[in-house]
């Protein structure tokens, strides 16, 4: 397993380097230019070359990137070009509700998603709801799904509030109902989209002689399904969460626009919006980097659970 | 019949109307998508079906003639998926060794990038028009298609008459565009189907952030983002487009479907 670990790290590594230093030189140097972006396009030659002085964009591309790269392994990303805060402190406070928002979503879609589909009762009512549930889950988009569910539930039904954000301190249920329709928006296409995964894996894992044999025995149907089959069609679906990490902020990006949660994803979109340049070069060094650690992480799961990839 | 052969027709026929609309939007409807009025922002009647926007003009004007831009975003990123990653595709399916190695470790890498953030990134920089969007969506999205090429070449390679066609001296590259390319087609063109769908999805999805083509084009995310403002004294401004989103995906996304 430490082998696996040092080998895969080697390889993930040089790669993290090579993405991030593609990603950095492209947004400040390739494609663009942070002047051009924070000022605008009729600034004028000497506004350009000050602010470029003064922040050193200037610079060669790698002296940049190396400048960059250390300041930020000290916790120093820099500061926001509009707010003057540092942005460690405003990834921190955003942070946590990101976090939470992801944890709930992917709680909520795996939980319903063994549950619903391990159900041993009118199994085909509930295979042809899922099929006709998971084609829309996959294919509607979650700003629509978000802005309606906003528009019943809280304009018409006025049972939810409409958005925000409300920390613990201000009591578990009013913390816990501002959760419920972002929940529900982010999780509807982790649900439809590991249903599909593991409906599959679980219709071949039931072929299978041991779960005629269990049958046999005389185990009872929610065992044989539980017990005997879900441990066994659980892990493509293990490989599939792993990879869907980078999809999952995409969706929290989304999500936090629509429903205006202070997380990581807003603090990005209004950065973008408002051309803050060092928050947004922040936020995707760290999304990507984030990413490739929990692909990582998904891996060594992966890898924990069936000996077979350790080699 | 087969239950995905009817889901197959029924996105075709989705698309076909989406398509249609979009194309003969200027005789389906009296208005202009662009030309503001002092309407604003009406309810729904039987005048303007979903009600004016905030500038106003008619929502479902602008629905009818987004179809033409989501129609050319889709296929154009899935024809700069087709040129860069069937190619590598094949060659990876192809070769063997280190150079396969290779080659999976590289479309593995660029498939773990979170590819809307990176396109979100990138089209802040760039700048919103339609050729960079096609150019960015066509860059995170061309790995997947990758890998699936190269798994369906790796697996068409093991047949028999493979074997046969390089034991009569068949060159590689006759191998692959008589041999080999024609047994995958449907699997590819299926995959870029989906393609197609996710690339709608995503360019919505960036509209929605307010990286969608500039104002005035009808551009259906963006014309989501500033309905939603709105979303109390008319859903219609916000959830039109975002149900003609949803059902062009959802056509792309059934046509696509070969297995399931």
């Amino acid at each position: 397993m430490i082998r696996f670990l040092l080998r895969r790290l080697c390889w993930v590594l040089p790669n993290l380097i090579i993405l991030t230093f593609l990603l950095f030189a492209a947004v400040t140097q390739w494609l663009g230019s942070p002047a051009g972006m924070m000022l605008g396009t009729d600034a004028s030659p000497e506004a350009i070359a000050d602010l470029n002085a003064r922040y050193g964009f200037d610079r060669p591309v790698v002296v940049q990137y190396v400048d960059w790269i250390t300041s930020a392994l000290s916790g120093d990303f820099g500061r926001s070009y509009i707010s003057r805060q540092p942005v460690s402190t405003m990834i921190a406070n955003a942070a946590p509700v990101t976090a939470e928002l992801a944890f709930w979503a992917m709680l909520t879609s795996i939980v319903l998603c063994l549950a619903v589909n391990s159900l041993t009762v009118a199994k085909m009512t509930v295979g042809t709801i899922a099929f006709f549930v998971c084609i829309v889950g996959v294919t509607v988009p979650n700003f629509l799904l978000g802005a309606t569910l906003i528009n019943v539930f809280s304009v018409k039904l006025g049972w939810l509030p409409t958005s925000g954000w409300s920390p613990w301190r201000n009591g578990a249920v009013d913390h816990l109902t501002h959760l419920i329709m972002p929940v529900m928006t982010l999780s509807a296409f982790y649900f439809s989209a590991f249903t599909m995964i593991y409906r599959a894996e679980y219709n071949d894992v039931r072929q299978q002689l041991f779960v005629r044999v269990a049958a046999a025995k005389g185990v009872t149907d929610d065992r044989i399904s539980f017990v005997h089959i879900l441990p066994n069609a659980v892990l493509p679906l293990v490989t599939y969460i792993g990879t869907s990490m980078g999809g999952l902020v995409g969706g929290a990006v989304i999500t936090e626009t629509i429903f205006s949660m202070p997380g990581l994803g807003r603090l990005f979109v209004s950065a973008v919006a408002g051309s803050d340049f060092p928050v947004m070069l922040a936020m995707g060094m760290i999304t990507l980097t984030g990413v490739m650690i929990l692909n990582l992480l998904a891996e060594l799961t992966l890898a924990a659970l069936n000996p077979q990839i350790r080699i | 019949m087969n239950p995905n052969r009817i889901l197959r027709r029924i996105g075709l026929a989705m698309i076909t109307v989406i398509a249609l609309a979009g194309i003969f939007a200027p005789w389906l409807t009296p208005y202009d998508p662009n030309v503001s009025s002092y309407d604003v922002l009406f309810g729904p009647s039987p005048e303007h079906w979903f009600g004016t926007d905030e500038l106003g003009r008619d929502a479902f004007t602008r629905v009818l003639y987004g179809a033409r831009i989501s129609l050319a975003i889709g296929p154009g990123v899935a024809v700069i998926v087709m040129l860069v990653g069937v190619p590598i595709g094949l060659i990876a399916g192809f070769v063997h060794g280190r150079a396969d190695t290779f080659f999976v470790q590289v479309i593995d890498v660029f498939i773990s990038i979170p590819s809307f953030i990176v396109a979100l990134m990138v089209m802040a920089t760039v700048g919103a028009s339609l050729v960079n969007l096609v150019l960015v969506l066509g860059f995170v999205m061309w790995p997947e298609v990758a890998r699936l090429v190269r798994g369906q070449v790796k697996s068409v390679r093991e047949k028999v008459y493979i074997e046969a066609a390089v034991a009569i001296g068949c060159s590689p590259a006759r191998l692959l565009a008589r041999h080999i390319w024609p047994n995958i087609m449907q699997t590819v063109f299926a995959q870029l189907s989906i393609v197609v769908s996710l690339a709608i999805f995503t360019a919505a999805s960036l509209g929605f952030i307010g990286l969608g083509l500039p104002p005035p084009a009808p551009d259906w995310g963006s014309m989501v983002q500033s309905g939603f403002d709105y979303l109390v004294l008319n859903p219609w401004l916000c959830i039109g487009p975002g149900i003609a989103v949803a059902l062009t995906v959802m056509g792309f996304y059934l046509m696509g479907r070969i297995v399931d």
